[in-house]
């Protein structure tokens, strides 16, 4: 073929090329975790204006949200999120291992480790709070019914599980045997696992089970302030633990999708005054002091552990008492 | 008045207890409903929570379909999938009232086409259709195709080339029995690459290939030279988005290869076809005596560029194209350049039952008297022509033999029983300028009737 068609041929190849680059349209997909519906909803449409006007660029959002784990399965399976906001960083390591579809330092790349908002593990209780649930060893008490999810299947429950077991630890003489036999207990008296955080909000709120909800503190301030201060009240234990929920980009499909450079901005918006705002509104602790301080009339203070401090980490929390044969399941098929 | 103190204070006392005991067992009884009142919650609600697991588990199974767009499997999230379609084409030739029988007349299988089609990971496409038509077996179709963007696919193996417009027609959406005397001049399916697209919201569409080029009308699967063929196409449907418009089905645009063909005496024309009229004669060939000496063959450029419309409003439809190539062709080594022409018009009328179209038509209702439904009728009329350029005759080529100009005229009713069998009835009759001993080649008339089941 002489040089002219072959020259004709690139030409023309990138010349498609250019034209299809350029008539891309730019949707995110977020993959989330349950409870985390509204403060994405609001999120995305604060975000989507503030893009437009700083490039000129609209972005339309597609959300996902379900149990944490769950989700990060999916997204392993092939569930092309841009950036994933999940429950626990364990979800968005397994991610990195077994689909290596983001590098293992993910963490480092935002301020906090990538958690730009915090929460913590309360109680939900009927008006009046009749059982008199106070903390968690109220929880084990012989006739109480408690609602929490499936630790298998949902972040906010592996919060849930180790919230109590790092309770009993830190009380006088506690012991990795007193932990158990506290959590043990507390399973024996949950009628109901449901998959997510929201499907338990579900069950206690609206189908009307159970006596306490162990419930996500955004969660619960969501549905006292859906369902009136009248039904509900929120009992915040002597100690919980600091759920740092992290967000990133999920680095291949983000590339291939050519939404690396608005993924990226998508979840460092989360950290201006603007997005720890929209955080706070939505029940979510923010990260920011100044913020923080005109929401400080809706999170009270609480003694709170770190996963860090206590389990070394979701690295070796998660095989310990959530991996096949692990605590949970020795404790819970034990029942 | 002691006594009756007496049994009064029994009395009280009697109704106190009687009291205490009717209220702890109401409290009992309270207590008792509540408790069932939350097994039975939980029993609602355990069965909630399996019903979806339950629908969970079905949205992610694999979906199984049968219908009249052919069979398929495919994975809940549509990412993989495989699917199964074909047709057959059975036919009746029959040619009236020529004493040279330029054809026999007979039934055959003109088509036989299973088609597998897969797709993997979203984008990722493979098409495998073979042809098992007229006892032979031909691989139409093989390639693969990434469709990374409306604008941008990338395809590799065995396909049309995008240059005639009515070879890019399915053979189940044409008109006639068989298509035109201009497909004579384009290539039917060849080996390499191409990039495709649809911009600006599917008004454009482009395609650009990288081929191995093949003589006119014929199908290769590889090449006898190094040389590759480039082959482009670009298409307007400018008003395809403004329903209501009476331009919206209007699309033009143009088509071209340009490559280098070298010929080697063969039975099969030393890289050059014959042309053929509707009734599938060959009407023309260069001259071809399998030797060195004394065969004509394709020496080096060839070049083809065919401008084409079609248009498609209510019950009218219009499809027109015009070819013209010209091959480089040596024999005993003299050179000369061959033009060849060729244009067909098309027109179409949807009688009852639906609309032409690109596609065909899809009637409205099937056929079933019963309920209704007669399908839809369509007539059809056609006029074409072919004309070889003077430069081939009498060296290139014997106008004793081949004919200098074909001009066939054709009418054509087609009822489609449903969108998945329709019956084709046509008659073609085709006129010669020179290609006999004496003047002109005796006019072909062939009547042709299809059976087309597709799916």
């Amino acid at each position: 073929m002489p040089k002219r068609s072959i020259i004709l041929t690139v030409g023309l190849l990138a010349a498609a090329g250019s034209v299809a680059t350029a008539q891309r349209a730019v949707t995110l997909l977020n993959v989330s975790y349950d409870p985390t519906r509204e403060l994405y909803q609001e999120y995305n449409t604060a975000f989507a204006a503030y893009y437009k006007q700083k490039t000129g660029v609209t972005v339309t959002f597609q959300q996902s949200h379900g149990g944490s784990g769950k989700q990060a399965r999916s997204v392993i399976d092939g569930l092309e999120a841009d950036v994933v906001t999940l429950a626990l960083a364990y979800d968005i390591d397994a991610i990195a291992q077994n689909a290596r579809l983001l590098p293992a330092n993910w963490q480092t790349r935002l301020p906090d480790n990538s958690s730009p908002y915090t929460s913590t593990i309360v109680f939900l209780v009927r008006k009046g709070n009749p059982k008199h649930i106070r903390d968690w060893n109220d929880l084990a008490r012989p006739g109480i019914s408690v609602i929490t999810p499936n630790p298998k299947t949902s972040g906010g429950a592996r919060w849930n599980f180790l919230a109590a077991w790092g309770y009993a630890l830190r009380q006088p003489g506690g012991t990795e045997a007193r932990a158990r036999d506290l959590v043990t207990r507390i399973y024996q008296n949950v009628p109901v696992l449901d998959a997510g955080a929201r499907g338990s909000t579900t069950t206690f709120v609206q189908r009307g089970i159970g006596d306490v909800l162990i419930a996500w503190e955004n969660e619960a301030l969501l549905a006292v302030k859906e369902l009136g201060p009248n039904k509900f009240d929120i009992v915040m234990p002597s100690v919980s633990i600091l759920a740092e929920p992290p967000v990133a980009v999920v680095d291949k499909n983000a590339g291939r999708h050519h939404t690396a450079e608005v993924a990226q901005e998508y979840l460092r918006y989360l950290y201006s005054d603007a997005g720890q705002d929209i955080i706070a509104r939505n029940y979510y602790r923010p990260r920011n002091q100044a913020v923080a301080a005109r929401y400080a009339n809706i999170f009270p203070r609480m003694t709170l552990f770190t996963i860090d401090e206590v389990f070394g980490g979701w690295t070796k929390a998660q095989p310990l008492y959530f991996g096949d044969g692990g605590i949970f399941d020795q404790i819970y098929q034990g029942r | 008045m002691r006594k009756i103190l007496g049994v009064l204070l029994v009395v009280v006392i009697a109704s106190a207890v009687a009291a205490q005991h009717l209220v702890a067992q109401d409290d009992s009884t309270t207590a008792r409903i509540e408790r069932l009142e939350q097994q039975v919650r939980i029993n609602d609600r355990l069965r909630e929570i399996w019903q979806d697991s339950v629908a969970t588990v079905l949205k992610a199974a694999p979906v199984i379909s049968a219908s009249r767009d052919g069979f398929s499997i495919r994975s809940a999230d549509n990412a993989f999938s495989l699917r199964i379609k074909g047709y057959v084409h059975s036919d009746g030739r029959y040619f009236l009232s020529d004493s040279l029988k330029p054809g026999t007349t007979q039934f055959l299988l003109r088509r036989v086409r299973p088609i597998f089609e897969a797709t993997v990971f979203k984008i990722y496409d493979v098409r495998i259709m073979p042809d098992f038509g007229a006892g032979t077996t031909v691989l139409q179709d093989a390639y693969i195709e990434a469709r990374f963007a409306p604008g941008f696919r990338v395809r590799s193996g065995k396909y049309k080339p995008p240059v005639g417009l009515e070879r890019l027609q399915s053979a189940t959406d044409i008109v006639f029995a068989e298509r035109g005397l201009p497909t004579n001049l384009v290539p039917n399916r060849d080996v390499g690459f191409q990039v495709a697209g649809d911009l600006f919201q599917g008004r454009v569409s482009y395609a650009a290939a990288l081929m191995n080029g093949v003589p006119d009308v014929s199908l290769g699967d590889g090449d006898n030279n190094d040389d590759k063929d480039l082959a482009g196409r670009i298409f307007f449907t400018p008003f395809r988005n403004s329903n209501g418009n009476l331009l919206q089905n209007l699309g033009f645009g143009v088509s071209g290869t340009l490559g280098n063909q070298v010929g080697t005496p063969t039975t099969t024309g030393a890289g050059l076809a014959g042309y053929r009229t509707a009734g599938q004669a060959t009407f023309f060939a260069f001259r071809n005596n399998n030797a060195l000496n004394g065969t004509t063959m394709a020496d080096g450029r060839i070049t083809r560029v065919s401008p084409q419309a079609n248009y498609y409003a209510g019950r009218f439809g219009f499809m027109g194209e015009y070819v013209k190539t010209k091959h480089r062709v040596s024999l005993n080594g003299v050179v000369e350049t061959i033009p060849v022409e060729a244009w067909q018009v098309v027109g179409t009328f949807g009688l009852f039952g639906g609309s032409p179209s690109f596609r065909g038509i899809n009637p409205k209702k099937a056929f079933d008297p019963k309920a209704g439904g007669w399908g839809a009728l369509e007539l059809a009329v056609r006029y074409g022509r072919l004309t070889v350029g003077d430069e081939a005759f009498p060296v290139y080529a014997d106008s004793t033999t081949s004919a200098r100009q074909a001009s066939g005229v054709g009418i054509g009713l087609n009822w489609y029983l449903n969108r998945n069998v329709k019956l084709v009835t046509s008659y073609e009759q085709t006129r010669f300028k020179a290609g006999a001993a004496t003047g002109n080649r005796e006019k072909e008339s062939v009547l042709f009737s299809r059976v087309q089941f597709s799916f």
